[in-house]
């Protein structure tokens, strides 16, 4: 269609596309700093952006806080991912797997995640095993729901035409069923690994003694703001970083590959 | 608004007047510059119903839009009562190609909605409005939301919504493609007795020979891209006696119709159409 | 995102090929001639009658698992003590406060980032980022800024509700089709009028969607909250399930659970969804 504005040259787009996202970011920080210089807040209450950005170097268990909560997480999702795909695709083609499990799984989303800490604290004590279960909690509805739904919305043109082809139901499942719940499935993946996240941070926040949810909640006790803001931005960027560069992509090439409408956020 | 319609009206300086237009923009997609008009002239006197037909593409809608004020030309001017254009304005009503009543209002609400936005007195808005309702068969829809609607109702209601708010022009983008075939025609007999009542000076695109011709004083017809005006086309029979009935049986219409379509068939070069 | 709750009420798209080409009967169950009410609860009563198997069998200790009878002794004496009712109000209330505080500070940031290309781009990224940082995150440096207090739970919830909002509220006004927008301006109209009558009611149905899947967010971030800051902030649901699990009373523990699930699918079916759904039957669909 028309445009109305002249369009800006190819070059003068791609600064811009780089550039004024940095913009807030840059502010930001300068604030920080600049409220760090005149105020001079104590170190316990807001450190130097310089002394947060250098905390994950300065401290040694750094990093087996970060490799922690990242095992426990692709661990967990690893779980909620499969368990979801095959419970999903069963209770998407059948209709009482359906009608037993629907009602049970949206009162089980209602309170999936946080609210099982402390119940899962108590069945499998403080650490990996109650960690894992919560991001198994926090996934696996999410999963479930999408790919129920994918399944259910495949036209049964394309069930019925392989089927004439003599195909069995196990080749319909896998070539038809499957790929064409895919963009749900990959979109229930991907809210998934979100509240996955988060799931797992709030975990350790409370029970467990290593991970970074752990590490930052220590730290308060000792008033180390320093590592506290690297580890929450750091719980950030590993967040931000799944998504964005890993998931967005791989949901995005699922529709456009398979062509079928995808969701918003 | 009581100027007679037909090409009686020589005296009267012209509503709408085109000089030199010529327009191109770069593609947002492909990056590449399009020249979509070149080199357009066109005078609209009161009272005038000027269709614009041409193959898809051929940069129509981008007329419409700059006469509508949505865009300004790369060259050339375009007046309204000797006023350059420069922004959408009440004194030009615009229907929409897609439609663009709002989902949110009601058929009433929707048709009151430039007489809202004018200021005009709730005792006033009502009379025209409902006047407008009974003109165009929409009595008893009033509290209606537009999804209720079929495609042509809510067609009815794009047409009232600027009728009512009586502009000078009203300037009509393919305004019958989406509803279907059976519904166009009643909406076109509907349209030009609107039209002939009214007075109203209309400037209406359509890439449909038939419904130019039908509704239209004056055809232009337009090349394919950059538009350019290939021949300004007088439809004989006068607007107030057209009806599809005639149109099936008169020949001077008839003639009329193989000419214009002559005139863009030569033109329909692009596969690229967007529109069917 | 998908909503996943929605299955259970999507598209009677019924029997699939491959259930055609099996030929089942009516099912598993037989419950074809039951009323849905009944169909809705058979599954509830199975899963309670497993649990209650499972614990006959079994026989854990009882801070492990405690037979669905003892919860439910747990959830009455609960109430008659009137911690329960207390801690359900409060947790309520700071859920309202949070939602009341994110549509005033989320609402016209989704617009505005919405309406403006640039300010948008500018302004998404680094919102994406601290979304992902989450409210939960920042739990440990709000207690050490604000201390162990009402209003630490209720910046984390109003930090996790915010970014849904403004997201949603932004793709409300981005799918409105211009054309809305540009039939306005023919009439005469400003843009403060084109926000009145166009922005506001079309982003209007995004806007509700983003706010029930905050209060989602913020509804579970609340209980990290209470199960953090709770014992010195006067309580909630959460602090009283993260209490009784201290205290070692399970019962206690699943009462409290089962409460918060019961809440959130009352809130949801009972407000938020007949709202979206009252727009949608109302206005069809808003975006084109």
């Amino acid at each position: 269609m028309t445009t109305i504005s002249a369009a800006s040259p190819p070059i003068g787009r791609t600064v811009k596309k780089w550039l004024l996202p940095a913009v807030p970011f840059a502010i930001l920080v300068a604030l920080w700093g600049l409220a760090v210089l005149l105020f001079d807040p104590p170190v316990g209450v807001l450190p130097s952006p310089a002394l947060v950005f250098e905390a994950p170097f300065n401290s040694d268990p750094y990093l087996a806080n970060v490799g922690a909560s990242v095992q426990r997480l692709i661990l967990g999702f690893l779980v909620a991912a499969s368990t979801g795909v095959v419970v999903g695709v069963a209770a998407g083609l059948s209709k009482p797997i359906a009608e037993f499990l629907g009602p049970l799984t949206t009162f089980m989303n209602a309170l999936s995640g946080i609210a099982w800490i402390p119940l899962a604290v108590a069945w499998f004590g403080p650490g990996t095993g109650m960690v894992v279960f919560i991001v198994w909690n926090a996934a696996f509805f999410l999963v479930f729901g999408n790919t129920m739904l994918g399944v259910r919305l495949v036209p049964d043109v394309l069930q019925n035409g392989l089927l004439t082809l003599g195909a069995s139901r196990m080749d319909v499942i896998r070539q038809v069923i499957v790929p064409g719940a895919m963009p749900y499935i990959m979109s229930g993946l991907r809210s998934g690994l979100g509240f996955g996240w988060r799931a797992v941070i709030a975990a350790e926040l409370v029970g467990a003694s290593l991970g970074l949810g752990a590490w930052i909640f220590e730290q308060q006790e000792f008033s180390r703001m320093d590592n506290i803001m690297a580890g929450a931005l750091t719980i950030g960027v590993i967040g931000m970083v799944m998504d964005r560069w890993l998931l967005a992509p791989l949901e995005r090439r699922t529709i456009e590959r398979w062509g079928m409408v995808g969701s918003a956020s | 608004m009581t100027v007679p319609t037909g090409g009686a009206a020589q005296a009267a300086p012209p509503t709408i007047s085109v000089e030199g237009l010529s327009h191109s923009f770069t593609d947002p997609q492909t990056r590449k510059t399009v020249h979509a008009l070149d080199d357009v002239n066109l005078e609209i006197l009161p009272g005038d119903f000027v269709t614009v037909v041409g193959p898809s593409g051929c940069g129509k809608t981008t007329l419409l839009n700059i006469l509508a004020g949505f865009i300004r030309p790369s060259a050339g001017k375009a007046f309204v009562n000797g006023r350059a254009i420069e922004r959408p304005g009440a004194d030009r009503g615009v229907v929409f190609q897609e439609l663009a009543i709002l989902p949110w209002r009601t058929v009433y609400r929707n048709i009151a909605h430039g007489l809202e936005i004018q200021g005009v007195a709730k005792p006033e808005i009502d009379e025209r409005v409902n006047r407008m309702t009974s003109l165009v068969g929409l009595e008893g829809f009033e509290g209606h939301y537009p999804h209720q609607l079929s495609g042509g109702m809510r067609q009815r209601v794009a047409v009232a919504r600027t009728w009512v708010s009586d502009p000078e022009i009203i300037l009509m983008d393919e305004p019958f493609a989406a509803v279907d075939a059976m519904t166009r025609l009643t909406l076109q007999e509907e349209l030009n007795d609107l039209t002939v009542r009214t007075g109203k000076t209309v400037f209406f695109i359509t890439h449909s020979v038939e419904e130019a011709v039908f509704l239209g004083d004056r055809v232009m017809a337009l090349s394919a891209r950059p538009g350019r005006i290939k021949e300004e086309v007088h439809v004989p029979v006068p607007r107030a006696e057209r009806s599809w009935e005639r149109m099936s049986h008169d020949e001077a219409l008839q003639d009329t119709v193989e000419h214009v379509l002559s005139l863009v068939r030569g033109e329909a070069v692009e596969p690229t159409g967007q529109d069917g | 995102m998908v909503k996943p709750a929605s299955t259970t009420t999507a598209t009677g798209k019924d029997l699939g090929a491959v259930r055609a080409a099996q030929s089942e009967s009516p099912g598993l169950f037989g419950v074809a001639g039951l009323s849905s009410v009944i169909r809705a609860l058979l599954p509830f009563v199975v899963a309670i009658l497993a649990w209650w198997a499972i614990w006959a069998v079994l026989d854990p200790p009882e801070i492990i698992l405690v037979s669905p009878a003892s919860v439910f002794g747990s959830f009455i004496d609960s109430i008659a003590e009137g911690a329960l009712p207390t801690f359900i109000a409060r947790s309520l209330a700071r859920l309202g406060i949070g939602t009341l505080i994110a549509i005033g500070l989320g609402v016209p940031m989704g617009w505005l980032l919405g309406l403006d290309e640039d300010v948008a781009q500018a302004a998404e990224p680094i919102m994406r980022f601290f979304n992902a940082v989450s409210g939960i995150a920042w739990l440990p440096a709000m207690i050490i800024w604000f201390g162990f207090t009402e209003t630490t739970i209720q910046a984390v919830i109003v930090y996790t509700m915010l970014f849904p909002v403004a997201f949603n509220a932004m793709i409300g006004v981005r799918t409105i089709p211009k054309r809305y927008r540009d039939a306005c301006r023919t009439m005469g109209a400003g843009t403060l009028r084109i926000i009145r009558d166009v922005y506001m009611p079309g982003s209007f149905p995004s806007v509700m969607t983003g706010l029930r899947l905050g209060i989602g967010f913020g509804w579970r971030a609340l209980i990290a909250g209470e199960f953090v800051v709770g014992t010195t902030a006067g309580g909630g649901l959460g602090f009283f399930i993260f209490d009784a699990r201290t205290q070692g009373v399970i019962g206690k523990v699943m009462a409290g659970m089962i409460v918060l699930g019961v809440l959130w699918l009352l809130m949801d079916r009972l407000i938020l969804r007949p709202i979206e759904e009252t727009i949608n039957v109302k206005w069809g669909a808003v975006s084109a």
